[in-house]
């Protein structure tokens, strides 16, 4: 008898074959399946608790992939290209898994019927890079020469945006405010340059834009209270610096032989924080922040001297502020008076005011105003907590509009155009090629159908139509969700960038390839599992 | 039905595993995750159905550490009551909102989206699509939000008249335990609002009114201070229990030798410097008194402690002293009496003492319990709410009760704009709203009828709280208001006779009244548009 040669380690879970790519694939239409009612406008939100008992709710197609935990090896790519939609254009992360699972599925029966998994591979390649080229072909450039047009096409992208979230109803109020905060922002639109703060209570109405900083007031000590609350042109001083007596080094120990040294060592240590005080009053500083503690003892001594001052500020707050004022980050007094010009910041008004049952520290009408802080309100904590993912896919849709001012019809036409494009192709390619760009051309119907679906409306009957009207060419068909119709989603200003669009595709055909690219699954189990464990729980101890 | 999470099978039949712990994951899919959220959010609401309006009931919670608290405010029984449910948590949430930014109406807003999520539930059953419910809703609650401000009156606020503050204030009492002294409590806390006022701006700094409370006496002895009140007492028994014309000199210094930060250690060797180290001390003290004797003061307060012999030290001086002062009531006093907080003794000068003409020592019956009671202020803009009551209970739910009276009074300051009580309002926006219902076109229309209905919720409750035939006399005022076109017609809960709230001078804020039908839409929208929930399993630990 043959000795039996042992290659992988005990256990080792491996599959492979025609049928490891069809598990593969269904595993992958699971996913799309969990997250296609989140499309479009009458789309739903998913509440998730985790283990911890954090619930979430959300329509966002990236976080609900991210709390569901996706452990199968092919699904954690379509988990992948979501995040990777998300960080690069911030939005259409849920179809473009729509899309993915959709292609896959199309091409599963050609698997089934023995087709090589590499020219269905090279074919949607082929698709792909026609598709692309058509989004770039007809996509409409608007004008971005008159101001006023181009905010009016920022707006429509960010209205289509918020369109099938939770503040669909007040998309115009918050598109508008998007768009300010955007052109805020200098050349490099930096996201984090747009602050944004969460008050419970209040109606989202009630949300505001601060063109300048914003942020909580900060724990403080006695004394706070009668530090003067409203300046006007103050000059603002940003410290990383412990206005706090103190012990100046950890383990100094002092060792005195002399009553008489105790008063001058108690004076020295006083003398420190008085002359850094001193150097701020002098310097003509009004309003001083600080990411370290400011105590009590310069509390007070701000506060009889008519200026404010907030300790343990958040760095990015204080970074934020630096960029809205002017100034610098001071690691040290010395010399302040002398560099004030360069080192410290100043803006029109500074204003501690009540929102809601919280206090806040505006500074407005920075003169290098490159930052915008947003304060929202809303009912519960969850409902702002998703009113900001919401935002944030607006803002970063708005941003992507702002260097690309090419767009596309949403609400489905767009595939609707491309699905006719490359199904009038395939009639026109020899070989096996054909079946599969056919496929892929059915595959982006899927967006159109979902959001028929999510709608409640006969999705076939809606198709059918749109069918009719591209074949017309009308390239800009839609669906139109509240009248239960077709319509010219270009002129019902259903907007989206065009660079959305070809990442999406982008992406969702490369998952696809690499999904069916792979025959073979090796699971190596984790490593005799039981003394692990007991070393996690040791660890936990 | 509890559905399996997401499922999908291998070529051999066995399911794969997508997402992690997928076996014990609880999943709520479609309808049956409406009708639970529903069925959870009615629960909520139906608990706090009684305790609305001035016939409503009390509930009485015990904490698990066996802490009882008898309430009938809305936000603290739902916050007490430790909602494990997530969409009971959204509803806890929406009180507490509610609470934040306006104080009062806690229960209301609760009742009120409970009603809406019942209603909503009969849509669903005809098959109107969740979002769509959702949109209807936002459109009467606009209407709904209109018609309000139609309604609504201006409100005479003249500071020398001060009655018709008093009845709003009364309005909101009057569903408290304490609508024994209604009119006390009510005139407590308008005369508290009006001295902290700022009528210039229209706002009122919460934190200049302290409210107070101490077990014994009667709800009747309840006063208002116009100053600080410490629960403190002179540091030495026989220093005076009452000073006249006080100069007070605040200190955050201890009475001691000041020792340095620093790790220190005092090296002696032999007598004659142990006898230096004393004389050193006994120096500093005198030196200390002295400076405060200097400066003219004649009473001090200190942060921290200082020891007997100190204390002895003061009182052969003259000098009263409270020792052991909270940081907030240091703060407290300085405002009050125009002083400023000095840090050490050597910055004590005549300009930094705070003023106050009547500084007494309270007692209280047979206890030795005594407050220290600062009055006639230089600058008294704090005042202090001083509740007295037959048991702990009481006086908290008092001063919860006088928190709601003093964000009541404090909104008529803010806006004085006010709508009719008792079911009024709520009452002539149904009426318009199912009005205006009847000219939408598409399916809405029947939200919107929805959303009328729902808003009678509240007059039903007030009247079946109040032991009357609800829908016999809703709909009795429903017709009257209809025929004499007047809004102002609401339930009569006490049986005075009259239904016209304006002679019964039941008074609710207009922005309280628009925060309530805001929020409560907003949350209903929320928990409609969700229509997934997944829940984690037994936890594996």
């Amino acid at each position: 008898m043959q000795p039996m040669i042992i290659i992988l380690k005990d256990g080792t879970d491996s599959a492979q074959g025609k049928s490891q790519v069809l598990s593969n694939i269904s595993a992958c239409q699971a996913v799309a399946e969990a997250i296609r009612t989140t499309l479009g406008p009458r789309g739903m939100d998913k509440l998730i608790v985790d283990n911890r008992g954090k619930a979430t709710i959300s329509n966002d197609g990236a976080t609900i992939l991210k709390l569901l935990e996706v452990i199968h090896p092919a699904a954690r790519t379509l988990v992948d290209i979501a995040k990777s939609q998300d960080a690069e254009v911030g939005d259409g992360t849920t179809s473009v898994v729509l899309l993915t699972g959709e292609l896959l599925k199309n091409a599963r029966t050609f698997i089934e019927d023995g087709m090589h998994p590499t020219i269905i591979i090279r074919a949607i390649r082929k698709a792909t890079a026609l598709a692309i080229k058509k989004i770039k072909e007809i996509a409409v450039n608007v004008k971005a020469d008159d101001a006023k047009e181009h905010r009016a096409l920022l707006e429509k992208c960010a209205q289509t945006t918020l369109s099938s979230k939770l503040i669909a109803r007040q998309r115009e109020f918050f598109s508008k405010m998007v768009v300010d905060a955007v052109l805020m922002l200098d050349e490099l639109l930096p996201l984090n340059m747009i602050g944004i703060k969460k008050v419970t209570g209040g109606s989202l109405e009630e949300s505001r834009i601060v063109a300048g900083v914003a942020f909580k007031k900060t724990f403080s000590y006695a004394g706070f209270e009668m530090q003067q609350k409203k300046l006007l042109k103050p000059k603002i001083a940003l410290l990383n610096i412990e206005l706090e007596l103190k012990a100046e080094r950890d383990n100094a120990e002092i060792r005195l032989d002399n009553v008489t040294e105790y008063q001058k060592i108690v004076d020295a240590e006083w003398s420190i924080l008085y002359s850094k005080l001193d150097k701020l009053h002098k310097a003509g500083v009004k309003v001083v922040l600080s990411k370290l503690p400011i105590g009590d003892v310069a509390t007070q001594y701000f506060a009889d001297r008519d200026m404010f001052c907030a300790g343990r500020v958040q760095e990015d707050d204080l970074r934020r502020t630096q960029k809205a004022c002017g100034g610098a980050i001071i690691t040290t007094v010395e010399n302040l008076e002398d560099q004030s010009q360069q080192v410290l910041g100043t803006c029109e008004v500074f204003e501690e005011m009540q929102i809601g049952s919280e206090r806040y520290n505006l500074f407005s009408g920075c003169p290098k105003a490159k930052t915008a802080t947003m304060i929202l309100r809303g009912g519960a904590e969850q409902f702002i907590d998703e009113v900001e993912r919401s935002l944030h896919d607006a803002i970063m849709i708005v941003r992507r509009a702002v260097k690309n001012d090419s767009i596309v019809a949403g609400g489905g036409a767009i595939e609707m155009a491309l699905s006719r494009t490359l199904r009038d192709y395939s009639r026109t390619v020899p070989g096996k090629e054909q079946l599969i760009i056919a496929a892929y051309a059915k595959s982006f119907e899927i967006i159109p159908r979902q959001l028929c679906e999510n709608a409640g409306f006969d999705a076939t009957n809606i198709l059918n139509k749109l069918r009719q009207k591209h074949t017309e060419n009308n390239i800009w068909f839609g669906g139109d969700i509240l009248h239960e119709d077709v319509s010219d989603n270009l002129v019902a200003a259903v907007w989206e960038p065009a660079v959305v669009k070809i990442n999406a595709i982008t992406a969702a055909s490369e998952a696809a390839c690499l999904i069916l690219s792979v025959d073979e699954t090796i699971k190596v189990p984790k490593s005799s599992a039981e003394p692990s464990n007991a070393a996690k729980a040791m660890n936990m101890d | 039905m509890p559905s399996v999470g997401t499922l999908a099978f291998d070529e051999f039949g066995r399911p794969v595993i997508i997402l992690k712990g997928q076996d014990s994951k609880k999943r709520l899919f479609g309808i049956e995750a409406h009708k639970s959220h529903i069925l959870a959010g009615k629960a909520v609401a139906d608990t706090l159905k009684t305790s609305l309006g001035p016939r409503g009931m009390d509930k009485c919670m015990v904490s698990p550490d066996g802490d009882i608290t008898i309430t009938n405010d809305g936000a603290t029984i739902l916050s007490m009551m430790h909602v494990e449910n997530e969409i009971g948590k959204l509803l806890v949430q929406l009180s507490k909102s509610q609470d934040d930014e306006i104080g009062d109406g806690t229960t209301g807003v609760v009742v009120l989206a409970g009603a809406l999520l019942e209603h909503a539930e009969a849509l669903l059953d005809k098959g109107i699509h969740p979002i769509r419910i959702a949109d209807g809703y936002e459109l009467a609650a606009k209407i709904a939000l209109e018609h309000l401000d139609k309604i609504a009156e201006a409100y005479p606020l003249d500071l020398a008249k001060l009655d018709p503050l008093v009845n709003t204030a009364m309005t909101t009492l009057g569903s408290k335990i304490v609508n024994r002294c209604q009119r006390q409590m009510a005139e407590i806390a308008v005369n508290a609002i009006m001295n902290v006022a700022d009528m210039e701006r229209r706002d009122v700094n919460f934190e200049l009114i302290k409210v107070q409370g101490k077990v014994g006496g009667r709800l009747e002895d309840t006063l208002l201070v116009k100053g600080v009140v410490v629960d403190k007492t002179f540091s030495h028994p026989q220093m005076p229990k009452e000073v006249r014309n006080a100069k007070i000199a605040i200190l955050t210094c201890p009475f001691e030798p000041p020792k340095p930060k620093t790790k220190h250690k005092l090296d002696i060797t032999n007598v004659e410097d142990y006898k230096k180290l004393r004389e050193y001390e006994k120096e500093k003290f005198t030196e200390m008194i002295k400076s405060i004797k200097d400066s003219g003061a004649n009473l001090v307060i200190c942060q921290w402690g200082f020891d007997d012999e100190a204390n002895h030290l003061l009182l052969s001086h003259d000098l009263p002293a409270v020792r052991w002062v909270g940081g907030p009531e240091i703060e407290l006093i300085a405002i009050a009496t125009g002083g400023r907080i000095v840090p050490r003794f050597q910055e004590l000068t005549a300009e930094k003492l705070g003023h106050a003409g009547h500084i007494r020592e309270l007692d209280f019956g047979t206890t030795s319990d005594h407050m220290l009671c600062i009055e006639e202020c230089k600058k008294s803009n704090t005042c202090t709410i001083f509740v007295r009551g037959g048991n702990k209970m009481v006086v908290e739910e008092a001063k919860r009760a006088l928190h709601d009276a003093l964000c009541v009074v404090r909104n008529l300051v803010r806006d004085n704009r006010i709508v009719y009580g008792g079911g009024a309002s709520e009452i002539s926006c149904a009426i318009e709203v199912a009005k205006e219902a009847n000219k939408i076109a598409t399916i809405e229309q029947y939200a919107i009828r929805a959303f009328a209905d729902a808003l009678e919720s509240v007059p039903l409750a007030l009247a079946e709280n109040s032991g009357y035939s609800p829908i016999k006399t809703v709909s009795d005022i429903k017709a009257q208001q209809i025929g004499q076109n007047n809004p102002r017609l609401g339930i009569d809960c006490l049986n005075k006779g009259t239904c016209d709230m304006k002679e019964q001078s039941v008074i609710e804020t207009l922005i309280g009244k628009r925060q309530q039908i805001s929020l409560a839409t907003q949350l209903v929208r929320m928990i409609l548009k969700i229509d997934d929930i997944r829940l984690p399993g037994e936890s594996e630990e």
